[in-house]
């Protein structure tokens, strides 16, 4: 303590005994800071009575050393460092629970202090637009932009290898790399996409894939219900899959049938169902056939199989059981009982069994009598889909007429055509024009087809094949224009902006209109941008937005890969995983397509429901597969952190975790993610919980141990104001035996309790989150991990969105227009 | 010997991962490289075929035995090849029994038939079996082929955790086991299986079609390489770090394309690269065959299973009207019309059976053809599936084991001898000599002519 005490001067006199809260850090009191006395000095005193006895360079708690921090421009250096300095004594963390608090006027102080030294660092940071290196299209922009340049709709990126992610998204130039087995991969592909565009699509031999149910828990009925879902949909008897058709044609779908029915029922109705319409049908006696069970009718390995058209692209498949509960003998109950006699069985020795063991079979037999049997568990445990047969040949209408764009029929093109097919393809591909020695090029391909005997259309499908292959498809490239200054900033071409515009709000390339703006160098009118977003944003093509930004930023890609524990949560399977991504995927396109306030994220009071999720969260009066949105108003829902999808991935397979959850909430939601713990730290007892000691007791414990408080104090309460939703996000009141106690009190003295406090916490907090959003949404549109220059743009765009009601177009609109967005700096920066 | 050198290089060289793979496959191609001398003698090629759910025995033992027997009905298909058959009788896989586990001879069928081992009951993470007859000789032949074995199956079936009354799924699911706790799952998808052997080139198109398309392609790359070297001069250090990445990668492919047209003649391994699983059945295990055949054509292995299906399967047949699954009709209470129906399953397994026999015998290896120099087990852990017996167990032997193997016979053993003794007298005769194998007991008596 005296070494500390040398270190940094006297202490202040203690002369105000009041508790900090949620202290205001706008930039209007940072600018009066300007002249403020050195950092040394202004915070030597401070960090000497509070922090020093455990940061200091010998004991260094949590691996900081404000001994080492205490240069001015170690704010330079240690930017992140002093970053979460500010925010732990901002957010009351620290000094830790026990020690004495500092008074609000030295926290005051402290927090001007340390503001003004970043904000003086920022102003000292060299003026960088940044670079965006060289863009490799990742599976999702190769798919689209393949669509929209050829109009084929098979996705050959689906079997390229999965994209790396930095900055929590996919889209990130530096990190996505290029192997020589992508390469081939890349090879391969443009070899087929070229030949499926002016060919049509490869004939495919018929193949079989096969669906399992899993994951499942039927429950064994023995009363019929007295309502129950007639379609089958949300019952856990049916499958549901999604599926990708490789091309337009016929599909065979065979179902894997298994459990029982009582003997003497009528035979039962299987649906299968496209996309949520019904479009089949199929009716199975299961009387009379093999089985195990002596005294039911067994489905067991009975199949049933029908052919249908279906068109390519990924589509919902569900088998289903129709009116699951009629057909049944009178003596189970249900509508429609069957007419079928049952004739009275009686014990016989089943052959080739020995008669010494006919006792114990006459038994069991006799006890079977009496049981009353269990009612239906029929199921559908399998689907088979094969195909393709009958599968449409030729090229289709949409990609000739993007290839061909000479004006001639098929078959009646002239080398005249040559030229502008080429420029059309190329310069589209591109994304940009291209120049006349790549055309020449590409026209010698076409020649070198012909000269081998080839069709003229070889000869186009050959040059296709190597605008596909060409770096300057693969990648989006942006130049350093001959005119830019090393060091300087300089604009992006008007057709790099259009690219920059389309892969952030389409994921794909630049469709007619907004090139045509490229080409007429009109893109950067303010007017013409802004009408280009807003149209943008409108098409049905902005739902990328939802896809791939919001799915890897809320993080609920993760579903496609949650394993929930199935003994625990036998409700979820997979229509509910379905249905649990639809909802957040829609809810995240409403507040794009509706232009509303990014707020509404955390607390919109409505969103997007199917029968089946209604019926999850106990919400009446939704009927069938289709989502509509529904008001919230009066349910315990409303806002992204009371949807399953993202309770459900920031969960345990078994439990919830607070920790998680609250995790999640400061990386996602307050853009203050919380370090790495220590090694060496134990794990929860999770046989414990929801037994002896609450999960909250538990933390609490673990709280105790003064290394993990600093960060846990801050977690864990805001992750448990979400506990009365359970590990797959259904409301709940106790865990096990113990009540649900979702109060939480943060460091800086709030308390709230349960979501609805949690979000007006939130709310209140809005700067943060509005910050965090920004930070998330600049990253994906830049493709760059965002650097310290880029600190004023966030600022600024978070700032100026509050005036405008923190409108999603408004946020859109000031990134597009920001100077990252718009300028490249030049070569030769650091 | 059809397989040529130039076949072996230029297929190690097409392949994807290329360089890391060039060096064991130079090993791998000394036996197809070796003297003329040594290349007439062909080596020895293991193969377990099993089959699920038992057999119906009064259609498959002949009554006689010794040269002189008549096949019964469901071995009939094999008719043509009856000189390169040796049938056995009387032996037992003892440890599918119950020995105090209740239920489950399923599972414990499927896990004991090669190994010889009475598995554990677990449905969770600790399985533990035996190793392998086939994964004992794998572990001789490893270094003298490019793949130490291959697994196959005729069934997707992903289903995890319990798949008989308490034992997990990869009892019923694997024959091979390289250890007592490592299953080899077999792949049952032919295109991972054609890859995994020959690389992703497709071969569908005709060798004229498929020469100028390779020549278009090196056109293409030649071309954007060009493009992409006059790039990389205008670019700052980070967007050239990536397209260098790029224009390396198309020179490694350059450099493939290259070795593979300076091999001058191409021999396909006589077979397409499937798309996937076909739709039927028969098409299904006929394809899953002829990779196997190309694999030992290629000398890529010596050692294979295939597993017409897993133990306990529920496949249907629709195909022979069979709407019922396999192994509820086994269980078929004596019933004749179930017993039927379960005759007609084993029968067209014989008969695909006798489709792959067909192909081996046109396939030639050193002097004779690849019947002749395979040793092929075909059977099943279980007799009757209506009782779960394992002993009297359907057994037959096809191939002569390069002349190791007197064919042509049906052989009847004193009951319960271990199927495992067949196993030591088949590796023996492939030279490999383990001490035992799971219950074995010693080798049987009387295979050879000896």
């Amino acid at each position: 303590m005296t070494r500390a005490w040398q270190l940094w001067g006297p202490p202040l006199s203690l002369s105000l005994l009041v508790g900090v809260a949620g202290l205001p850090t706008s930039g209007k009191q940072t600018a009066k800071t300007a002249q403020a006395p050195p950092l040394e000095q202004a915070l030597g005193p401070y960090f000497a009575k509070h922090c020093a006895a455990c940061h200091d360079s010998q004991t260094k708690a949590g691996g900081l050393d404000l001994q080492a921090l205490r240069q001015a421009r170690s704010v330079q250096h240690a930017r992140e460092t002093w970053e979460s300095v500010l925010r732990k004594i901002q957010t009351g963390e620290m000094p830790p629970k026990g020690s004495p608090r500092p008074t609000a006027a030295e926290n005051a102080a402290a927090i001007r202090n340390i503001h003004g030294e970043l904000e003086r660092a920022d102003k000292a940071t060299p003026i960088n637009s940044g670079r965006v290196t060289a863009h490799r299209l990742n599976r999702a922009e190769y798919n689209n932009t393949v669509q929209e340049l050829l109009g084929v709709d098979f996705r050959p990126a689906d079997d390229f290898p999965q994209d790396d992610s930095g900055y929590g998204f996919d889209n990130i130039g530096d990190v996505l790399s290029l192997s020589s087995s992508q390469m081939e991969k890349y090879v391969a592909a443009a070899e087929k996409i070229a030949r499926a565009a002016v060919f049509g699509p490869e004939l495919l031999a018929p193949t079989l894939v096969r669906h399992e149910a899993g994951g499942r828990n039927i429950n064994q009925v023995t009363a019929v219900p007295a309502s129950y879902d007639v379609t089958g949909l949300n019952l856990p008897n049916a499958l549901h899959t999604t599926h990708r058709f490789p091309v337009d044609g016929e599909y065979l779908f065979k179902l894997g049938l298994n459990g029982t029915r009582p003997l003497g029922s009528e035979p039962l109705a299987f649906v299968l169902w496209l996309d949520g319409k019904k479009v089949q049908t199929l009716t199975i006696d299961a009387e009379g056939s093999s089985g195990f069970a002596f005294d039911r009718q067994d489905l067991a390995g009975r199949t049933l199989e029908c052919r249908l058209k279906v068109k390519s692209g990924d589509h919902w498949i569900a088998a289903t059981i129709e009116r699951l509960y009629e057909g049944l003998p009178p003596s189970c109950g249900g509508l429609n009982p069957s007419k079928r006699k049952v004739a009275p069985r009686e014990f016989k020795l089943p052959p080739g069994f020995p008669t010494e063991r006919a006792a114990e079979f006459r038994k069991r037999f006799e006890e079977r009598q009496i049981e009353k049997p269990q009612l239906n568990d029929a199921r559908v445990n399998t689907l088979e889909i094969g195909g393709p047969y009958a599968q449409t040949e030729g090229p289709r209408e949409a990609s000739l007429r993007k290839v061909f764009v000479c004006g001639h029929l098929q078959g009646d093109h002239t080398a005249a055509c040559t030229p502008k097919i080429l420029k059309s393809l190329a310069s589209r591909a591109f994304r940009r024009p291209a120049t006349a020695k790549e055309l020449s090029r590409l026209s010698q391909l076409v020649a070198l087809a012909q000269k081998n005997g080839d069709s003229y259309e070889e000869g186009i499908a050959l040059a296709l094949q190597a605008v596909l292959v060409s770096p300057h498809f693969l990648f989006r490239i942006e130049r350093d224009q001959s005119t830019a200054k090393p060091n300087t900033a300089h604009p992006l071409t008007q057709h790099e902006l259009a690219s920059r515009l389309s892969y952030f709000l389409w994921s794909s390339m630049p469709d007619d209109t907004l090139r045509a703006c490229a080409d007429a160098q009109t893109l950067r009118k303010p007017d013409v941008l802004a009408a280009q977003v807003k149209r943008m944003l409108q098409s049905p093509r902005s739902h990328a937005l939802a896809e791939n930004f919001a799915g890897q930023w809320l993080q609920f890609r993760a579903l496609e890969s949650v394993k929930p524990d199935r003994e625990r949560f036998p409700d979820f399977d997979t229509y509910l995983r379905m249905s649990m991504r639809q909802e957040t995927e829609l809810f995240f396109d409403s507040i794009v397509k509706d232009d509303q306030s990014v707020l509404t994220l955390l607390l919109g009071k409505y969103t997007f429901l199917n029968e089946r999720l209604a019926g999850f969260y106990g919400i009446p009066g939704v009927v069938g597969p289709a989502f509509r949105r529904v008001d919230l108003t009066g349910t315990k829902r409303g806002g992204i952190l009371t949807q399953a999808s993202v309770l459900t991935i920031t969960s345990y397979p078994n439990r919830t975790s607070p920790v998680l959850r609250g995790k999640w909430i400061l990386e996602n939601i307050l853009n203050a993610p919380p370090p790495n713990p220590p090694p060496g730290v134990p794990n929860l007892d999770v046989s414990a919980v929801g037994s002896a000691l609450s999960l909250r007791q538990q933390l609490e414990e673990h709280r105790k141990n003064p290394t993990c408080a600093s960060c846990h104090a801050r977690m864990d309460p805001l992750g448990f104001g979400l506990e009365n939703f359970n590990a797959i996000g259904a409301w709940r009141k106790s865990d096990g035996a113990v009540a649900i106690d979702a109060s939480g009190s943060l460091p800086d003295g709030r308390t709230f309790d349960g979501a609805e406090g949690l979000k007006t916490i939130l709310k209140a907090d809005r700067e943060a989150f509005v910050t965090c959003f920004t930070t998330k949404l600049l990253t994906y549109a830049l493709g760059r991990g965002l650097e310290r220059y880029d600190r004023p743009t966030v600022q600024e765009i978070a700032r100026r969105s509050a005036a405008k009601n923190y409108k999603f177009s408004s946020l859109v609109q000031d990134i597009v227009t920001s100077k990252p967005f718009q300028l490249r700096q030049g070569k030769g920066t650091p | 010997m059809y397989l040529s050198r130039n076949y072996l290089s230029r297929r190690m060289l097409l392949r994807g991962a290329g360089a890391a793979l060039a060096l064991p496959l130079l090993d791998a191609m000394t036996p197809a490289l070796a003297t003329p001398q040594q290349r007439k003698k062909a080596p020895l090629r293991l193969v377990f075929c099993y089959v699920p759910n038992g057999i119906i025995m009064k259609d498959w033992t002949p009554k006689e035995l010794g040269s002189g027997f008549e096949l019964p009905r469901i071995l009939k298909p094999l008719e043509a090849h009856r000189e390169s058959l040796l049938l056995l009788s009387g032996l037992a896989d003892h440890n599918g029994n119950e020995l105090g586990d209740g239920a489950g001879d399923h599972a414990r069928a499927g896990a004991s038939f090669l190994t010889g081992v009475h598995c554990k009951k677990t449905s969770g993470a600790d399985i533990l079996g035996g190793i392998s007859a086939d994964q004992i000789a794998a572990r001789t032949f490893a270094s003298q082929t490019r793949f130490a074995s291959l697994e196959l199956g005729c069934e997707d079936s992903r289903t995890v955790g319990n798949c008989d009354s308490g034992y997990s799924c990869a009892y019923t699911n694997s024959i091979s086991w390289r250890s007592p706790t490592t299953p080899m799952p077999p792949e049952v998808n032919p295109r991972a299986v054609f890859e995994r052997l020959f690389g992703t080139e497709d071969f569908r198109l005709d060798p004229a079609t498929r020469a100028r398309r390779m020549n278009y392609r090196k056109s293409i790359l030649d071309m954007v390489r060009e493009d992409t070297q006059s790039l990389l001069g205008t670019l700052g250090q980070a967007d050239r770090r990536k397209i260098d990445e790029y224009l390396t990668s198309v020179r490694e492919i350059e450099v493939r394309i290259q070795s593979a047209e300076h091999s001058n003649k191409i021999e396909a391994p006589g077979i397409n690269k499937p798309s996937g699983i076909p739709v039927l059945f028969a098409d299904y295990v006929t394809l899953m065959f002829d990779l196997q055949v190309a694999a030992f054509k290629t000398d890529s292995t010596r050692v294979s299973t295939l597993m017409l299906g897993r133990e306990g399967s529920m496949r249907t047949y629709p195909e022979i009207n069979i709407a019922d699954s396999h192994h509820p009709l086994t269980h078929h209470r004596n019933n004749p019309e179930f017993i039927e129906k379960v005759a007609q399953i084993n029968t067209l397994h014989t008969t695909l059976f006798a489709r792959y026999l067909d192909k081996l015998k046109a396939t030639p290896d050193g002097d004779g053809s690849l019947l002749d120099s395979s040793v092929i087990v075909y059977g099943s852990g279980i007799s009757d599936g209506n009782r779960h017996t394992h002993e009297n167990l359907p057994i037959l032997v096809a191939g002569r084991g390069g002349g190791s193997i007197k064919t042509g016979r049906h052989l009847a053993y004193e009951q319960e001898t271990p199927v495992a003794n067949l196993y030591m007298t088949l590796l023996d005769r492939t030279g490999v000599r383990p001490d035992s194998i799971g219950d074995s007991t010693g080798t049987l008596t009387q295979l050879g002519q000896i």
